[in-house]
C-alpha cells in the first residue's frame, strides 16, 4: 500500500502535476508520526502509511494559495476537505487528493497506558465513522487487509444521550469542572482544519468578547463559542480532543451539535461540496417550536 | 450566597428594528403595563444576532436574554429571521447541554402591531426568570464557579 503511495507521489512530482505533496512520515522516535512535505521525488521515500497516521492534514492546504498541492487523506480528512471546498477556502483544481483506504487509526492517549495489549486501540471517532464513501478523491489507494467492522448496534451518540438525560445542575457541574482545567492554549483551535479565521474572536480586543484569562467566564465562553462556530461544519476528525493537553472531552460537545443538526435540519457536514453550508441557507419549515 | 430581598431579574432584550422594536413602542404608547425588567437593545434584524451576544450577556450576569424579531415571512430583509431561527435553535440546545437553564435564553416573534403580545411575552418571561432565580453562572467578583 505504501509502495503504491510512494510511486504515485513520485509520478505526480515528476509530471509536475503538483508542486508539493503533504503526507505522513515517521518521527525520530521511530513510533510517532509527523507531517511530511514532499517537494522532490527523492523525499517520497519518507512517506509512510499505517494506523498511526492520526492527524488531519487538510488544515495545511490553505497555507499554499494558488499552488497545486497533493494531499494524503483518509475518510475523515476527505470530509474536512469537502467542508473547506464548500466554504470556498480551497480550489478543487489546485488539489490532488490521494485517498488512503482507512480501517481506523489508533488512539494515542489510550495506547500509552496499554502497551501490553497487542490489539490496536482504535480511536473512538473511528467506531462511528460514516460508511458512506465520498467520491471526491483523484485516486484511491486500496488496502488489501481485512476490513474492520462496526457493530450494527453501535450508537455513536450514546455518550451524548447519557449526558442529556442528566439533571441540568449535574450537567453544569460536569462541564464547569471540565472547563476549569482549560488553560486557553487554543490547541483545539490551532489543530482544527475548520478554524481558519485570520483573526479569532478569542483574540479580539475591541470588542473583547470574553475574558482572556483562565477563569470560568472566559473558559465557558470560549468552549461554547468554539463549538458553536463549528456547528454544521465539524466533521468529527477528533483532532481538538486529541490535541487538548488537559483532556477536555471536546468531541462530546461537537457530537451534541452534530446530533442536533441532524435531528433538526437533517444536515450532515462534509458530505457534499456543492451543498450550501448549514447556516448559509434555511428551510421555511425549520423547527420553531422554541419560539414564542 | 443568600438571595437578596426584592431581587428583580435583569433581562437583555434584542429587538429587531422593524417589528419587535415598533411593537414594544406600541405597547408603550398604548400605555400597556408590563414589568420594567427588560433592557432593550435595538438591532437592525434578528438575523444580525450573533450567538456571542447571547453568551456574553449570560456570562456578564444577565438573568435572561430575549431575541425578538419579525414573524416568519415578514422580515424586512425577506429572510433574516430564517437564518436567526436556524442559528439559535442550535445555540439553545447547546446552552442547555452545557447546563445553562433554558429559561434564560428565549426567542419570540412580535410584529409592529402586536403591542399586547410584547407585553405578554415580557410578563411571561419575567415570571419564568423569577422562577429560575438569579443567574449565578459566574460570580462577577471572583470569576469563580458557583454551582
Amino acid at each position: 500500500m505504501v509502495d503504491e503511495l510512494k510511486a504515485k507521489v513520485r509520478e505526480l512530482l515528476k509530471n509536475k502535476q503538483v508542486e508539493l505533496v503533504i503526507g505522513y512520515q515517521r518521527a525520530a522516535d521511530g513510533v510517532s508520526v509527523i507531517p511530511c512535505f514532499v517537494e522532490n521525488e527523492k523525499d517520497a521515500e519518507l512517506l509512510i502509511w499505517d494506523a498511526y497516521c492520526v492527524y488531519n492534514l487538510s488544515g495545511y492546504l490553505k497555507d499554499y494559495p494558488g499552488k497545486k498541492i497533493g494531499i494524503v487523506a483518509k475518510d475523515c480528512d476527505l470530509r474536512s476537505i469537502v467542508v473547506l471546498l464548500q466554504e470556498n477556502q480551497l480550489k478543487r483544481e489546485n488539489l490532488f487528493i490521494i485517498e488512503m483506504e482507512c480501517h481506523g487509526v489508533i488512539d494515542e492517549k489510550r495506547l500509552k497506558y496499554d502497551t501490553q495489549n497487542q490489539e490496536i486501540n482504535f480511536a473512538q471517532k473511528c467506531k462511528g465513522c460514516p460508511s458512506a464513501k465520498l467520491s471526491i478523491a483523484d485516486c484511491v489507494i486500496k488496502d488489501k487487509g481485512e476490513k474492520r467492522k462496526t457493530p450494527d448496534d453501535y450508537d455513536e451518540y450514546e455518550p451524548i444521550r447519557k449526558m442529556e438525560a442528566k439533571a441540568i445542575s449535574e450537567r453544569l457541574k460536569f462541564w464547569q469542572e471540565e472547563f476549569s482545567r482549560c488553560i486557553r492554549c487554543y490547541a483545539c483551535r490551532q489543530v482544527c482544519p475548520m478554524c481558519y479565521c485570520p483573526k479569532c474572536v478569542a483574540e479580539q480586543t475591541q470588542p473583547a468578547w470574553f475574558s482572556k484569562g483562565t477563569n470560568l467566564e472566559g473558559n465557558l465562553s470560549w468552549n461554547v463559542t468554539r463549538a458553536m462556530h463549528l456547528a454544521g461544519r465539524c466533521i468529527d476528525c477528533g483532532e481538538c480532543e486529541r490535541a487538548c493537553p488537559v483532556g477536555i472531552p471536546l468531541r462530546d460537545i461537537n457530537k451534541k451539535i452534530q446530533k442536533d443538526v441532524q435531528e433538526l435540519f437533517s444536515y450532515q457536514a462534509g458530505l457534499s461540496a456543492e451543498a450550501k453550508p448549514l447556516f448559509a441557507c434555511f428551510d421555511k419549515k425549520d423547527p420553531d417550536d422554541f419560539i414564542k | 450566597m443568600t438571595e437578596k430581598k426584592n431581587w428583580e431579574p435583569k433581562i437583555v432584550a434584542f429587538l429587531c428594528n422593524w417589528c419587535s422594536y415598533a411593537g414594544a413602542d406600541l405597547a408603550g404608547t398604548s400605555r400597556m403595563e408590563y414589568p420594567p425588567n427588560v433592557r432593550i437593545i435595538r438591532v437592525p434584524c434578528s438575523g444580525r444576532m450573533n450567538p456571542l451576544f447571547v453568551i456574553k450577556c449570560l456570562m456578564k450576569g444577565a438573568d435572561g436574554v430575549l431575541i425578538s424579531g419579525c414573524h416568519i415571512n415578514d422580515c424586512h430583509y425577506s429572510e433574516g429571521n430564517f437564518y436567526a431561527r436556524r442559528r439559535f435553535a442550535v445555540l439553545k440546545k447547546l446552552l442547555e447541554y452545557t447546563g445553562i437553564d433554558p429559561r434564560r435564553f428565549q426567542m419570540s416573534w412580535v410584529s409592529a402591531s402586536e403591542g399586547d403580545k410584547w407585553a405578554k411575552v415580557v410578563r411571561e418571561l419575567v415570571d419564568e426568570i423569577k422562577s429560575a432565580g438569579p443567574n449565578r453562572l459566574v460570580d462577577r467578583q471572583t470569576h469563580s464557579a458557583e454551582v
